[in-house]
């Protein structure tokens, strides 16, 4: 990670990152979080922010693979790593079936809450394409939503796991 | 609505999916925190470390001096009239001037070219204050030795009701048992995943403003009055709103302070709060202290209730003098009874406001109602099923508050619910640790009258078919903040005009393009934004038709429109596609365009405070939910939980029972998890997520939302509402299953673990010395 | 909100990570998961100048066998791992069930052991169950290095013996044990993202229904993660009941000394020590795995 400094001393770093398979390169402070990169340098705005304190689950993305608060990521920290956000989880404008099944099931209302709830099902299932209802709230337990209670969340996610197992 | 006559409908009755699910559900949804303006600032407020204090000084300098810092502004800079919902407490300003009154009152704000610098700029502000002693108590403050926080309101009364209906002494005296049990409420907050944001910008005179707002048109006329602008050169607007449950009705000082630094630096500013700012502006639900009194016969009939409450307000009014005429009114209408008390106090403490949360002021005495009926049916060896159930409204009926009920499927809700629950094997039977409890909810559908005074009809609409009659664009000035009504007006709109819901598109909740509707709030778009729909639609289809009739050459009487096609029932050769005879309109006579508005007919009575919660019709629920409790340590377990709507026809399935599921949650959380705590100082103990618990996905119960057939007369096709109902009776249900379970009541909100072992303890020991003496 | 400034550090190797520290002094702070420090610093609770990072340095991450040994924790693990780790699944199911135990899928996802054993926070999930299992930890300076058992780690809320503008903890070590049984029960206010009111962790040794040996360690009722001494000794060589349970309990209570705080009244707390103590050595004895 190369750093260089500003006119007024301040140390800045340069941060390699690859973003739904993207390649970036960005000039960041050190207190600068991977949620404001994402959302104010690079345009991905559907990684939300709901706390900044890692207890609503609004910013998940996957970090290397494993869903994680970007609010509680330091840019710097995920130089050279892999991270998907919500926008590269649709491939090529063709939605993913997870994505799907919150249509098909009315688990999406506000959609503040979607895309990091998203995410963290996405890793779920691709750890664990068979989960059990348990599994699943496991799994966005760290993902609020004020607007379903769940119940269609989880009816979705188990879909696709049904639909795997078929 | 009945199955039988839902088949009637091509486009309602429907799950179609969300209009605008694609664009949430890729991330493409830009909320307002998302939206980007060239040359835009970011603004954030400074507010008040203590809950009452004079301001001595301000100095701004030192933080006009940091790089990067481009506007520092006060009340100097500011408006100085005072806001509120109604001109007898109009208590707020825009920038405190003289006093703080809560830890988090606005005193001053910045804007910046980056947020960083705001927060060091806040910093760099220094206030002198001289502390004031605090009101932190509502049972206090009304107490002579209390500071008084609004010198206009004595005693710090903020609001004193007393109705009465009927003649209460008398029941009571004509009652065989009567019974008085005090509950408490708790104060919680509405907790939308979205912050509040906020970005104003003018052009010369003219100020728009994108805001995550539920209400476009009242954040415009309280935003044009403090301006001194005409309405029309105030334009508000949302994209998506990630939710609101009544905590973004209001303008806040996002909108004002922002307008101000905007006007001031000459860019749009984006104002927002962070999650510690949206608990102290909070404007969630009041805390409020319930005495009730109800006499009833021997058979468990009622004959009469006194309710006797005081709120803690918190040191505005907000919305809140709605909510304290709502607390009694809404109490009159799931069980019949004809002698009604009801006396409030709404007073002012040094804490932050309280305002409208999803039920509006109706939940906590419907907690405290359903828990003392329990007491009353435990006293009379009457299973609390049955006393509802023969105590249930009926259709057709006049509420002791002069509320006119026309569908009512109360009892039907209750004997279904029943049914489901399997309460009759259960309730009695269920092993150590489990119970079974039951409650009722009622809620508006819609207010009988404005959110100011005001003679706009309530909702309008317009419907533009395009030129070619491919798509048509539904403009409303309704609000979807996450309950589905851009989808279900969609579908309204198809219904009406005989098009598809798939070629509808929508423009909605812009003040400047779309035609004025107050927004979301009491549960009133589906019936009063889809009346206004339905009539454009309408429209659309009667011109649709003259047009046809000519093209077709057979008799407009005999033609009719659905799904797209323009067909004769009479003669099945007799046909045209919708898109055809559009566009020969367009050729032929212009755009064609519908136009439709609702006012609701004068509902309720005359005397002071009647016009608070009248509404064209009325939702009715009753739930059942079955607990279990870990005796050592007080933990509740939701097992299951049954709700069984009466909310008229259904337009989208699938959103509806969502609305349940979301309803029930909030009520859930509030019941056992949820509390806004303070310190001795006015300070908020749990400004975040991880002390103010909601409800995780591993805390949700099995959720069972059904519906019994029901068709409201006054409402849109039969429709009522939905969304904030369910909230209403699920306090008091689990209240009732903890009783049920142990036998100890809880008599206050949140229903939390300790309070459930402490009760329990209570018990034991009580059982002890009983034993022992 | 936002953090403070601060410069960054990613030292590739630990001898580089110890030297930066102390060359750095009190100005710094060691970064492993960020879960709490970053936490704090939004929350203005601390404003370090400058953060040296753990992420090159991955010897930290593993999590082994080594025989004759026992089970050795790299300080960067994260709950997660521990969670997901067939060397505990084997060894100390006990230790990745706590894991799971702890705040949310995200947070596991970041947070490390170093982290929550160096917060030093009364309430974290696994000081008890690494203590009741006799677990020691590994704290490495630029001049030396020593090893501390678990139990004598703490001193008091946020505050343990590690040297911070010297030292960093590489590694926790579970030494072999004969011990038959353990379990942690964690006693929240709500099922994911809640910290504990009371957590209390008990490994037995059984000689059929014998107790041969016990440690059971309470956590969120006293300064630091407690031992219940009393407890142990009272079940020591006694054939298990119901009612030595019940008074194992007891005692435990006898050993805690909480505090009142948002979450909970430390009349309640002391009541769920006795209820889960109980509970757990029962869960101990009865489910027979480590």
């Amino acid at each position: 990670m190369g750093t260089i400094t500003d006119k007024q001393g301040v140390q800045r770093y340069i941060v390699d990152l690859m973003v739904n398979g993207d390649p970036h390169t960005v000039v960041i402070k050190g207190n600068t979080l991977l949620v404001n990169v994402l959302r104010d340098e690079l345009d991905l705005t559907g990684t939300k922010k709901g706390c900044e304190t890692g207890d609503c689950g609004s910013c998940t993305i996957l970090l290397d693979g494993k869903p994680v608060d970007a609010c509680l990521v330091l840019a710097a920290e995920a130089d050279g790593c892999e991270i998907t956000t919500i926008e590269g989880v649709a491939q090529h404008g063709e939605l993913d079936r997870l994505q799907k099944s919150f249509l098909d099931n009315a688990a999406v209302q506000c959609g503040y809450c979607s895309p990091g709830m998203i995410m963290s099902a996405k890793a779920l299932l691709t750890r664990n394409p068979n989960p059990s209802e348990h599994e699943v709230r496991k799994a966005i337990g760290g993902n609020l939503c004020r607007c379903t209670g769940y119940v269609n969340i989880v009816k979705a996610v188990l879909a696709v796991a049904e639909e795997e197992a078929r | 609505m009945s199955g039988t006559e839902t088949q009637n409908y091509a486009v309602i009755g429907k799950s179609v999916p969300k209009i605008d699910g694609r664009d949430k559900i890729t991330g493409a949804a830009r909320y307002t925190a998302d939206l980007k303006f060239p040359n835009m600032l970011f603004g954030k407020i400074l507010t008040s470390p203590h809950a009452h204090a004079r301001i001595l000084s301000i100095d701004t300098s030192e933080a006009e001096k940091i790089p990067g810092v481009k506007a520092v502004v006060t009340h100097k800079d500011a408006p100085t009239l005072k806001y509120g919902i109604s001109p007898a407490r109009w208590d707020e300003n825009i920038f405190c001037i003289d006093t703080v009154k809560f830890v988090g009152d606005k005193v001053a704000a910045v804007a910046c070219i980056d947020e960083e610098t705001c927060y060091k700029a806040l910093a760099a502000i220094k206030v002198e204050y001289e502390v004031l002693p605090a009101v932190l108590d509502p049972l206090r403050a009304r107490d002579e030795d209390q500071p008084q926080i609004h010198p206009e309101f004595e005693r710090n009364i903020n609001a004193e009701i007393h109705q009465d209906f009927g003649d209460i002494e008398e029941a009571f005296r004509a009652a065989h048992y009567v019974r008085t049990d005090t509950f408490v409420g708790n104060r919680t907050y509405q907790t939308p995943i979205e912050p509040h944001t906020a970005t104003s910008m003018w052009d010369g005179d003219k100020l728009t403003v994108y805001s995550s707002t539920q209400s476009p048109h009242y954040f415009q006329y309280y935003i044009a009055r403090e301006f001194g602008l005409p309405m029309g050169n105030v334009r508000v607007l949302k994209t998506y709103v990630g939710g609101g449950f009544g905590g973004k009705l209001e303008p806040t000082g996002l909108e004002f302070g922002g307008a101000v630094l905007a006007k001031i630096t000459g860019r749009p500013v984006k104002m927002f709060y962070d999650r510690a700012e949206m608990f102290a502006h909070n404007r969630g639900r009041h805390r409020q202290y319930m005495t009730l009194t109800t006499g009833v016969d021997e058979k468990g009939k009622i004959l009469g209730v006194h309710a006797d409450f005081i709120m803690d307000g918190g040191a505005y009014t907000s919305l809140g003098i709605a909510t304290a005429y709502y607390a009694g009114a809404m109490l009159t209408l799931t069980y019949e009874f004809d002698h009604f008390r009801f006396d409030m106090f709404r007073v002012y403490t040094n804490l932050p406001a309280c305002g409208a949360q999803r039920g509006h002021g109706a939940p906590q005495p419907r907690y405290a109602f359903e828990a003392h009926l329990d007491n009353i049916a435990k006293h009379l060896g009457i299973d609390p099923m049955d006393i509802r159930i023969l105590n249930a409204r009926r259709p057709n009926t006049v509420t002791p508050n002069e509320f006119a009920v026309n569908s009512c499927e109360m009892k039907a809700c209750l004997e279904q619910a029943r049914v489901l629950s399997g309460w009759d094997e259960k309730k009695g039977k269920l092993p150590k640790g489990r119970g079974i409890g039951v409650a009722t909810g009622s809620f508006v559908t819609g207010a009988g009258y404005p959110i100011y005074r005001t003679d706009l009809p309530h909702a309008a609409a317009m419907i533009k078919v395009g030129e070619d009659g491919t798509s048509a664009t539904l403009y409303t000035g309704a609000v979807d903040i996450g309950q589905g009504s851009d989808t279900i007006l969609c579908q309204m709109a198809a219904e009406a005009m005989g098009y598809t819901y798939e070629q509808m598109k929508i423009v909605a909740a812009d003040t400047e393009t779309t035609p004025h509707d107050f927004g979301a709030y009491a549960s009133r778009q589906t019936l009063m934004s889809g009346a206004a729909v339905k009539q454009a639609g309408e429209e659309v289809k009667k011109q649709l038709l003259e047009v046809a009739a000519e093209e077709l050459d057979f008799p407009v009487s005999d033609l009719d429109v659905r799904s797209g096609v323009v067909f004769s029932p009479a003669d099945p050769n007799v046909t045209m596609p919708f898109a055809d005879v559009a566009r020969r309109h367009f050729v032929t006579r212009g755009p064609l365009v519908g136009k439709g508005s609702y006012t609701p007919p004068k509902l309720g009575g005359t005397f002071k405070g009647a016009p608070v919660g009248t509404s064209p019709a009325y939702s009715f629920a009753a739930q059942v939910s079955e607990v279990q409790i870990d005796e050592e340590t007080g933990e509740v377990t939701v097992l299951d939980v049954w709700d069984v709507h009466d909310c008229g026809t259904v337009i989208n399935p699938s959103l509806l029972h969502a609305q349940v599921h979301g309803a029930l949650f909030m009520g859930m959380g509030e019941s056992i998890w949820e509390e806004v705590k303070f310190d001795d100082k006015g300070r908020i103990l749990n400004p975040n997520l991880s002390e103010y618990r909601l409800p995780t996905a591993l805390d949700m119960p099995r959720i069972h939302s059904s519906l019994v057939d029901s068709y409201e007369p006054a409402g849109p096709w039969g429709v009522k509402e939905v969304g904030e109902g369910a909230t209403l009776p699920t306090m008091g249900c689990l209240r009732n299953a903890i009783f049920d379970a142990m036998g100890v009541s809880v008599n206050s909100l949140p229903l939390g673990y300790e309070k459930v072992w402490r009760a329990l303890k209570d018990k034991r020991e009580e059982a002890g010395s009983q034993k022992a003496g | 909100m936002f953090l403070p400034d601060f410069d960054y550090y990613a030292p590739s190797d630990l001898q580089e990570a110890c030297d930066l520290l102390r060359n750095l002094g009190p100005r710094a702070k060691v970064l492993a998961g960020g879960t709490d420090l970053l936490v704090k610093m939004k929350s203005g609770l601390l404003a370090p100048e400058a953060l040296v990072s753990l992420k090159a340095l991955d010897e930290l991450k593993k999590i082994e066998y080594v025989s004759g040994k026992g089970v050795v924790i790299g300080g960067r693990a994260t709950h997660n791992d521990l969670v997901d780790s067939p060397v505990l699944h084997e060894h100390f199911l006990s230790i990745s069930e706590a894991a799971h135990q702890m705040a949310n899928n995200q947070i596991r996802n970041r947070g490390t052991v170093a982290g929550n054993l160096v917060n030093a926070i009364p309430s974290a999930d696994l000081p008890p169950i690494l203590i009741a299992l006799g677990a020691d930890i590994t704290l490495v300076g630029s001049k030396v290095s020593r090893t501390v058992p678990l139990d004598s780690f703490f001193t008091g809320p946020s505050c343990c013996v590690i040297d911070p503008e010297d030292e960093i903890l590489t590694e926790i070590v579970i030494p072999e044990q004969d011990t038959t049984g353990s379990t942690y029960i964690k006693f929240g206010l709500r099922r994911s993202g809640a910290l504990a009111v009371t957590g209390v962790a008990a490994a037995v040794t059984m000689d059929g229904d014998v107790i041969v040996d016990s440690r059971i360690c309470l956590g969120a009722v006293f300064r630091v993660p407690v031992r219940a001494h009393d407890a142990e000794d009272l079940l020591r060589g006694k054939t298990w009941s119901d009612e030595l349970l019940t008074e194992a309990g007891e005692a435990a209570a006898c050993c805690a000394l909480p505090i009142d705080d948002i979450r909970g009244t430390a009349e309640y707390r002391l009541d769920l020590v006795r209820v889960l103590t109980g509970r757990a050595l029962r869960k101990a004895i009865t489910e027979g795995h480590v």
